[in-house]
């Protein structure tokens, strides 16, 4: 199936970038996690490796195919996810867990890359150069569907990163400054009934804290205070691999999950932050370019989608490690600890590659 | 890409794909922005913070000084204290925390809040002391229960101990905690909440020899507070000790003198000004202060109406009585109003300025010399001798010779006392001076009023034919050039010798020749001295009253005659006459001295 004229056409150098900022990843989970039982870099290590597989797995079948049965895939995991609500074990406050022998899995990741397939193969059939707004309502309830369902497990970050897709989607397609208006009055709308009804009081305590870390340091504020001194403290060279007092002394609150960007600060400074941060764009920027390389519409869809969730991943994390944003739980995409949503990025760069490796017709 | 019929025109898509990761550029370097304003712009504030997190300063309490009496004997020593603290950070439920440790220590769950609530500001895990001076049952019964109270922990301090309780409280003075407002203010910068400092007494006077510098050890801590490793240390300095003048068994022997009674004893050595006995009663054991009074001891403490806390030897203010003849003999010899063989008749009592005045002895002395009058204490040749020299040269005389001003001596709290003049009457009572007065005051009595520490001075000085010594208690290390060994003396009075050999004279027959002084007498011991009893109201009206009201009782005298070494000074409150109390409690000072230093 895969002949020697579609492994030429293999990305490698995306490729390399992928295991690259991987492996960055991994030593920094290694310094902030050294002292924990569990080997973490360990588990990390082996979920590149399965990750890794999967992808040249993923490979093989025509992202054409995948497409046409992703409504399937979508459906599948939106039983599975319903399942969960109802199934679930509470693992660290939420039931967004299955656990495969020792190791768990989170299908809200991988209902991303299905959310992904599903808007890419809605919108290939959509030529016009504007959106209407039956194809919004459309994907608005595409999207909504996983949205309410992971956010009720209750996953707030994972759940938020189903709406740069939808937005990503729209922006694609065209969307008329009438219609921009219409979501961000939806967005305060939702904003002001979920902050109302749907937000626990540790969301919205988190929230507070963003505008007033200071308010309340030994409580809410806590998390964000000492992310801000950890990196702060770190300065232009940091404090040297296995020597930032923030993180090794644990201050730091999820030193190899959600603030690994903060470990970096620390200890390799602002040049450690330049350097990771020039890795994350060569990345996302990588994976953009590919767009052109794309024989179809539906390709294009795929790509930007891939690329926009990464990049959203990697600013909200970033904005959130430094105080700007609310602390949601969305990690640093192939940099933290957590092998579904490495998984999951893994899949997503494979549709990339997918996409760029079959760009000729009729082969 | 060339466009033909198999590729669909995506010119549109990728358009706005590129416009999307322009946008993202631009995001990433936003972000990069905050990040350089929060590393290198704010990098030492943050850097400090991380210094703060990870280290935690716990103070390395310095022992304060010793306090040693002459002989070495510790008055105020140092004995490890238990004390336990909370660790707010290590309760699982604070509220239900508070209440159990409030159950186990014995303290009220509210009063345990209000402490805490001191420290607010503290840095994490920092331990707060919510009791301290733990005794030994009550460290076992935490130490038994030390799983269930993980927030609790017990460490140990120097703590002042004071081996003696009350013996020497008024001298030692006591120590305190300091109140939240007296960190803030000047005088007690670099003090920490929990300090206790001397508030009175030796204590307070020597505070900055006897304080010490605390040290400081400097943990590593993670954010659980537990401690990784050590940075730094400074050693605390403990404080100096210091010797004071003071002898222990004259001290106790004044002190037990004194029990029952309320009164001042002083042991003074005339020629160093060195106080060898300070005594007041009734007294308190300062070891109480320490362990922190209930309000309701301390408010009994403050309003017993015998004053425990005062110290009589130097705040007590009395009528020196008869005491002040000695002064007004001295007075009236060198301003050339009488001479030693002047003779004046005593009839009893003498009609002056239209009122009578009487002696004690009411059949009357006869005629007396001045050795006479200060041998048998008669007021009437005194009344004459302060009517010649008038009231403004008795004053001279009184403040030449140490009265109406403060002895200089290293306690907090000396009062003046008073000697009255016409001009002091004017300005203060705002009324003329009576004639009459300048007869009261001729015998010690009237407004004039003294401390028994200037009684003491000015029997020292007398017993110096002239030198005044400034009253002392520290003997090491030695501070000013006016408490040094050798020149503890303030000037001597203008006063001839011989007038003072003509005084002693009869202050060595008051004692040695059956006069009032007698029972102070001691064999081989020329001891010359003189008695006092002050009148609280009138001989006629407690008479009227067919009440014997009793007198303040005074004895001050030195031995022995010729080369003076101990002067001692009794005063007993309401003790009767002076000869009769006062007298026999000098002798067994006396005793004593001669006894441990001959």
């Amino acid at each position: 199936m895969i002949d020697r004229r579609l492994l030429e056409n293999i990305d490698w150098f995306l490729i390399g970038l992928l295991l690259l900022n991987s492996l960055v990843g991994v030593l920094i989970i290694y310094s902030s996690s050294h002292y924990l039982p569990g080997k973490y870099y360990l588990r990390q290590l082996f979920w590149i490796a399965a990750s890794l597989v999967a992808l040249f797995l993923f490979l093989v079948v025509d992202y054409k195919i995948l497409l046409t049965y992703s409504y399937y895939l979508y459906g599948a995991l939106m039983l599975v996810l319903l399942f969960l609500l109802f199934t679930g074990n509470i693992v660290a406050g939420s039931k967004s867990w299955i656990r495969i022998s020792s190791f768990q899995v989170q299908p809200s990741e991988l209902s991303k890359v299905a959310l992904i397939l599903v808007l890419a193969q809605f919108f290939s059939a959509y030529k016009r150069s504007y959106v209407t707004s039956g194809a919004v309502l459309l994907s608005l309830g595409l999207t909504v569907l996983p949205f309410v369902l992971v956010a009720s497990q209750p996953d707030l970050g994972t759940a938020m990163c189903f709406l740069p897709l939808l937005l990503g989607a729209l922006i694609l397609a065209g969307l008329r400054r009438k219609a921009v208006v219409l979501m961000i009055i939806f967005c305060l709308l939702t904003g002001v009934v979920g902050w109302n009804l749907a937000l626990k009081d540790y969301q919205k305590k988190r929230l507070t804290t963003v505008v007033f870390p200071g308010k309340d340091p030994r409580g809410a504020g806590y998390h964000i205070l000492q992310s801000k001194i950890a990196i702060g403290s770190g300065g232009l060279f940091g404090k040297g691999f296995k020597k930032g007092t923030q993180s090794q002394l644990r201050f730091l609150p999820a030193r190899h999950t959600d603030f690994v960007f903060s470990v970096v600060g620390e200890e390799f400074g602002f040049i450690g932050v330049v350097a990771v941060l020039l890795l994350c764009y060569l990345f996302v920027s990588r994976i953009f370019r590919s767009a052109g390389k794309s024989r179809d519409r539906a390709g294009v869809y795929i790509i930007y989608l891939v690329g926009t969730i990464v990049a959203f991943q990697i600013l909200v994390n970033v904005t959130m490690v430094i105080g700007l944003f609310p602390i949601v739980g969305i990690p640093l995409p192939l940099f933290s600890y957590g092998g579904s949503s490495l998984l999951a990025n893994y899949l997503g760069i494979s549709l990339v590659l997918n996409i760029k490796m079959r760009r000729f017709v009729n082969i | 890409m060339e466009k033909n019929k198999f590729y669909e025109d995506l010119s549109l898509i990728l358009l706005r794909t590129q416009r999307t990761l322009l946008l993202t550029g631009c995001l990433f370097l936003l972000v990069l922005f905050f990040i350089w304003k929060i590393q290198i712009l704010d990098h030492k504030k943050y850097w400090s913070l991380s210094e703060a997190n990870r280290i935690r300063e716990s103070v390395l309490t310095a022992p304060r000084g010793l306090i040693l009496d002459r002989n070495g004997v510790i008055l105020a020593d140092n004995a490890a204290s238990f004390k336990a603290s909370i660790i707010r950070e290590n309760c699982l439920d604070y509220n239900l925390s508070l209440q159990r440790i409030g159950r186990l220590l014995g303290i009220e769950e509210d009063v345990l809040k209000k402490r805490i609530a001191r420290y607010e500001s503290w840095p994490r895990f920092k331990p707060i002391v919510v009791k301290d001076n733990l005794d030994l049952r009550e460290v076992t019964r935490i130490e038994a229960r030390r799983l269930e109270f993980p927030e609790l922990v017990v460490a140990t301090d120097p703590r002042r101990f004071y081996p003696f309780s009350s013996l020497a409280a008024h001298v030692i003075g006591y120590l305190q905690e300091l109140s939240p407002e007296e960190i803030k203010s000047e005088q007690y910068k670099g003090k920490n909440l929990g300090d206790l400092v001397g508030r009175t007494g030796v204590e307070w006077e020597y505070e900055s020899l006897l304080v010490g510098v605390d040290g400081k050890a400097m943990d590593i801590v993670d954010s659980q507070g537990r401690v990784r490793g050590e940075t730094g240390r400074v050693e605390p300095i403990p404080g100096q000790t210091i010797n004071l003048s003071l002898d222990f068994d004259l001290q106790r022997k004044a002190t037990e003198l004194l029990e029952g009674r309320e009164g001042a004893i002083i042991v003074l050595d005339p020629k160093k000004g060195e106080i060898l006995a300070l005594a007041s009663y009734p007294t308190y054991d300062p070891n109480k202060f320490i362990t922190r009074f209930t309000p309701e001891e301390w408010m009994g403490l403050v309003s017993r109406p015998d004053h425990p806390l005062e110290n009589r030897a130097i705040r007590g203010l009395y009528a020196p009585g008869s005491v002040f003849k000695v002064t007004m003999a001295l007075g009236g010899l060198d301003s050339g109003v009488i001479t030693e063989q002047t003779a004046f008749f005593c009839a009893g009592t003498i009609q002056l300025y239209g009122r009578p005045f009487s002696c004690w002895f009411s059949g009357g002395h006869g005629v007396l010399n001045l050795t006479e009058a200060i041998h048998h204490s008669c007021n009437i040749y005194f009344y004459h001798t302060g009517r010649r020299m008038g009231i403004e040269r008795i004053a001279e005389y009184a403040q030449e010779l140490g009265f109406g001003s403060l002895t200089g001596v290293d306690l907090p709290g000396e009062k003046e006392g008073l000697v009255p003049t016409p001009e002091w009457s004017q300005r203060v009572r705002k009324a003329s001076w009576y004639p009459g007065e300048t007869i009261s005051v001729s015998i010690g009595q009237g407004p004039l009023v003294v401390t028994p520490l200037q009684v003491s001075v000015h029997t020292a000085l007398v017993a110096n034919r002239g030198k005044k010594p400034i009253p002392h208690l520290l003997r090491f290390p030695v501070q000013s050039p006016g408490h040094n060994d050798g020149e503890s003396d303030r000037g001597v009075a203008r006063i001839k010798e011989e007038t003072f050999e003509q005084v002693i004279r009869g202050m060595w027959k008051c004692v040695n020749e059956g006069g009032t002084g007698h029972a102070a007498s001691l064999e081989g011991f020329d001891v010359c001295g003189k008695t006092g009893s002050t009148q609280l109201i009138s001989r006629e009206k407690s008479e009227k009253l067919r009440k014997e009201i009793k007198t303040h009782s005074w004895f001050t005298g030195f031995a022995p005659r010729d080369n003076p070494r101990v002067v001692v000074t009794v005063l007993v409150e309401y003790g009767g006459l002076g000869g009769a109390t006062a007298a026999p409690m000098a002798k067994e000072l006396f005793d004593l001295f001669r006894s441990k230093y001959d």
